[in-house]
């Protein structure tokens, strides 16, 4: 047996402990590889939609890069303390320290090679699937296969670096005393049981902290402690983990009523040992299942933004003509081309709108006539208003103003044509984007608006001309108007936002660039949240395998002692349920929080909620977590009754 | 004649495997209640099998066992763990306290599978500590105690819920001479004024002549019997006598302790 073949001997028969860490190495050398697939993609390369997608692309595979290296290197400082007595052994057989390091930096690097080249394989065979979601999600007409080295040297250059630093790190973990103390093996846990009260203090206080600060923020507030509000969860987990839940379970302890309970005396005492050999370890997931959550619930969020974006905008395209635009005529004739051309139903409304000073508010009001409204009114179906000369009605501009709105009753005089109005009731339908002929509108009878218009100074009360366009397959526009934007945009550039006579707004477009945008980073998210899950599991896994022994152990006295298979399950249950699901419940009561904080922003932002969104994306992730405990509690529960 | 608690009847055990092995041959054996009974016999001659079958943690091949009037066999997995839980008392030579728990909660571990009631399990460990003086230790974790007190701390666990029958795996294996002492007359006295069962596994011929009974077996099969004397010391001596009868390795007989 060469030296090498013991490295491999090593690796094949302790396949059972390597196997959930090898998956979840492989896994994240797949994804990582999906994503190099995608951002060297030669469709990848012009556009808008493009070049998020790409710039996703590079940040994702960063973090997952980062991610990779923290999780092996933690990991395998876990196994070589693992597998100290292993190690004693060899020392005293006579291995030289440095052929020790050579040992670990062989095997290391036997399953990170085997690991890349099995993500890269997996990579490779499912290349074609992904581009395909990723073709359907960002509309694409083809993101043909295509095969280059590109993608293949990025996966394989960096985890290959990831491992070579991790097998030349790994072995500095080792203890550097005595061969007695490695022989001796994982005894080292027993001294953990201590916990500092004012530790355990501070992390309950920082947390209770911050979720009041989250509870309670206010607009202009948010932004300012935005900053501090992570900073002290990162800390009060902490020490939430490492101290105050150790803490809460000693008085736990001391209640003998409740603490002298068949299954608790049990499981109470094993967790208190578990939380803290892991304490770390699940500060670490909890960070990370938080970001995830936190990630992923705001991107459905902003996908959710992308769904009401169509009550927001009921138009299909909208051009608006200040006064001296002269190509105004040559403009719209354009659109109704391409719209023709296109064979899209549509229905064209021009509005006058006409700008008088209010003697009521002292503030600029804006006005249309009452037949342009029920022109445009009837193409949506709705029936027409009525208003008699001398009234008016208010035009709401957002969908929320319509209520105070309609109980107001006012009269007011339009300085400078001097004519005097009622404004009474408001618009009851929403046919515009919001704002978009004003903030303070009205609606008057086609003879005032004539009488304001012949009036003093009415030349000079025209605002601007507004078509609205409304055509119910809304999102086939994405293409109509493309050189009115481009000229658009130039003018701008030449200009400046007043010198532009003109303006064009195009929903359809706008929506599919949200929603292709949101999608594809959604998508990526997701992908990057199940890598990091499957991480966090295997870690989990991986503890509980190294202190197999001492649990088979514990559990052969316990049945001598007469516990049934029903009673075993329990107690494993009350001891596993702790470890999956408090870092996860952590994660999630912090998330909550801090999406409770953010919907202050959003609110402000766009009148949506996210609830939906987030229940959806928690549940997802609460099934993949049950059905992970289920199968490792599967695979533990076999391993403890098969005696050794 | 007192009422028999172990009815072992030509048991026999074979272990399947890649090398077929019968542990135990037609082998005969009782135990009355009240007894203190120790099992020798040099490595492999089946006392652990023995034990283990009288533990029901493992079924005879052929022949018929009874613990306390029940036969194992007639009794499912769930009503076994429950027998033993009510019934059997269990001291290994590893001393195998659960680690995280301390004394205390190692002694009640057994009541609280049973739901006692708290205030019953206090006066059991009241009762238990001043007999097994255990009371300064009761807060300690098990790495904090010396040999001596971890293994009067797994026999206070074998006591708490006064079991008829308790069952002994090397008691004292693992102990110095003065620990060794201490907790075969700590044992021989639960035997004595609570009327205890117990059935000892043991190498040792000096723990062995604490015991009113030795029974020895070789390769499965019944060897010899030996009934106690008036004097510990001819009984100890006879105890020799037989081992060296019995052949088996020279590790088997530990060095003469003269009590």
């Amino acid at each position: 047996m060469t030296f090498r073949q013991f490295a491999y001997r090593n690796v094949v028969r302790n396949r059972r402990i390597y196997a959930a860490f090898f998956m979840a190495s492989a896994f994240s050398v797949m994804v990582f590889f999906l994503y190099s697939m995608l951002l060297f993609h030669p469709a990848m390369e012009e556009g808008f939609v493009q070049e998020i997608a790409s710039t996703g692309m590079m940040v994702a595979e960063f973090i997952l890069f980062v991610f990779t290296l923290f999780f092996l290197f933690y990991s395998m400082r876990a196994f070589l303390q693992a597998r100290s007595k292993e190690f004693g052994i060899l020392l005293l057989l006579g291995m030289a320290r440095s052929q020790l390091q050579r040992l670990i930096f062989l095997e290391t690097m036997l399953i990170g090679g085997v690991a890349i080249v099995a993500g890269t394989f997996l990579g490779t065979v499912f290349s074609k699937f992904f581009l395909m979601i990723v073709e359907e999600l960002i509309q694409l007409p083809d993101l043909p296969l295509y095969f280059t080295w590109k993608p293949f040297a990025l996966t394989i250059g960096s985890f290959a670096s990831v491992f070579i630093i991790i097998s030349l790190v790994a072995p500095l973990f080792i203890r550097a005393g005595e061969v007695y103390d490695l022989l001796q093996g994982e005894s080292a846990e027993q001294q953990a049981y201590s916990t500092t009260p004012w530790r355990a203090f501070a992390g309950m206080a920082l947390l209770v902290l911050t979720y009041t600060m989250a509870v309670y923020a206010t607009n202009p507030y948010v932004v300012r402690i935005i900053f501090v509000l992570p900073a002290a969860a990162v800390t009060g987990t902490y020490f939430f983990f490492s101290d105050s839940l150790p803490y809460v379970i000693q008085l736990f302890r001391s209640r003998k009523r409740l603490y002298w309970r068949p299954f608790w005396l049990l499981s109470l005492s094993e967790g208190v040992v578990r939380l803290k050999e892991n304490a770390r370890m699940f500060f670490i997931v909890t960070m990370v299942s938080t970001l995830a959550f936190m990630s992923v619930g705001l991107l459905a969020s902003l996908t959710s933004f992308a769904n009401q974006y169509r009550e927001l905008n009921p138009l299909g395209l909208v051009y608006k003509s200040y006064p001296g635009n002269v190509l105004e005529q040559i403009h719209v004739r354009q659109l109704t081309d391409e719209l023709n051309d296109k064979d899209i139903d549509y229905n064209v409304v021009p509005f006058r709108v006409l700008r008088q000073k209010s003697s009521f508010t002292d503030k600029n009001v804006s006005i249309v006539r009452v037949s342009s409204m029920n022109a445009l009114g009837y193409t949506f179906g709705y029936p027409p208003i009525e208003l008699a000369d001398g009234t008016a009605m208010f035009l709401p501009p957002t969908d929320s103003s319509f209520r105070q709105l309609n109980d107001r009753n006012v009269r007011t005089k339009l300085e400078m044509s001097g004519l005097t109005v009622d404004i009474s009731g408001a618009y009851p339908h929403q046919l515009f984007p919001p704002n978009a002929i004003g903030s303070n509108a009205i609606i008057v009878t086609d003879a005032d608006f004539e009488r304001i218009l012949s009036g003093p100074d009415g030349n000079s009360a025209t605002q601007f001309r507004y078509y609205a366009f409304n055509i119910r397959d809304w999102q086939e526009t994405k293409d109509v108007g493309r050189a009115l934007h481009e000229d658009e945009l130039k003018s701008i550039l030449l200009s400046g936002e007043t010198g532009t006579l003109f303006s064009f707004g195009n929903p359809g477009l706008n929506y599919s660039v949200i929603r292709t945008t949101f999608s594809l980073l959604l998508f990526m998210g997701l992908l990057l949240a199940a890598v990091l899950f499957l991480a966090a599991g295997s870690f989990v896994y991986f503890r509980l395998y190294t202190t197999l022994d001492r649990d088979r152990r514990q559990f052969a006295v316990l049945r001598r002692m007469g516990i049934t298979r029903k009673e075993l399950k329990k107690i494993i249950n009350r001891q596993l349920l702790p470890q999956f699901f408090i870092p996860w419940g952590v994660a999630f009561v912090h998330s909550a929080f801090a999406f409770l904080a953010l919907q202050v922003i959003w609110d402000a932002l766009a009148e949506i909620s996210i609830a939906k969104e987030l229940a959806l994306v928690l549940g997802g992730f609460a099934i993949l977590q049950i059905s992970y405990f289920y199968l490792i509690r599967w695979r533990y529960l076999s391993h403890i009754r098969t005696p050794e | 004649m007192a009422r028999k608690i172990v009815e072992l009847t030509e048991v026999t055990k074979i272990y399947e495997g890649k090398v077929m092995h019968r542990a135990l041959n037609r082998l005969d054996f009782e135990a009355e209640a009240g007894e203190f009974v120790a099992i020798m016999g040099p490595s492999g001659s089946g006392k652990t099998t023995l034990l283990n079958l009288i533990s029901t943690i493992d079924l005879p091949t052929y022949g018929r066992l009874a613990v306390n009037g029940i036969e194992p066999e007639t009794l499912n997995q769930n009503d076994l763990a429950l027998f033993r839980r009510r019934n059997l008392g269990f001291v290994f030579q590893t001393i195998n306290l659960l680690q995280m728990l301390t004394v205390e909660e190692n002694l009640v571990l057994p009541l609280t599978l049973d739901r006692v009631p708290v205030a019953d399990m206090k006066r059991r460990i009241a009762d238990l500590a001043d007999k097994l003086s255990l009371n300064d230790i009761l807060s300690r974790r098990p790495d904090e105690l010396s040999g001596g007190q971890a293994q009067r701390t797994a026999i206070g666990r074998a006591l708490i819920h006064q079991p008829e029958l308790i069952l002994a795996d090397e008691p004292t294996g693992n102990l110095d001479s003065k620990s060794a002492r201490d907790v075969l007359e700590l044992l021989s006295k639960v035997n004595r004024t609570a009327g205890t069962t117990i059935i000892m596994v043991t190498h040792d011929p000096l723990a062995a002549s604490y015991c009113d009974r030795v029974l020895f077996i070789k390769d499965g099969e019944f060897f010899n019997e030996l009934y106690k004397d008036e004097q510990r010391r001819t009984f100890f001596q006879q105890i020799l006598n037989v081992l060296s009868l019995l052949g088996g390795n020279v590790n088997d007989l530990s060095s003469v302790r003269l009590p």
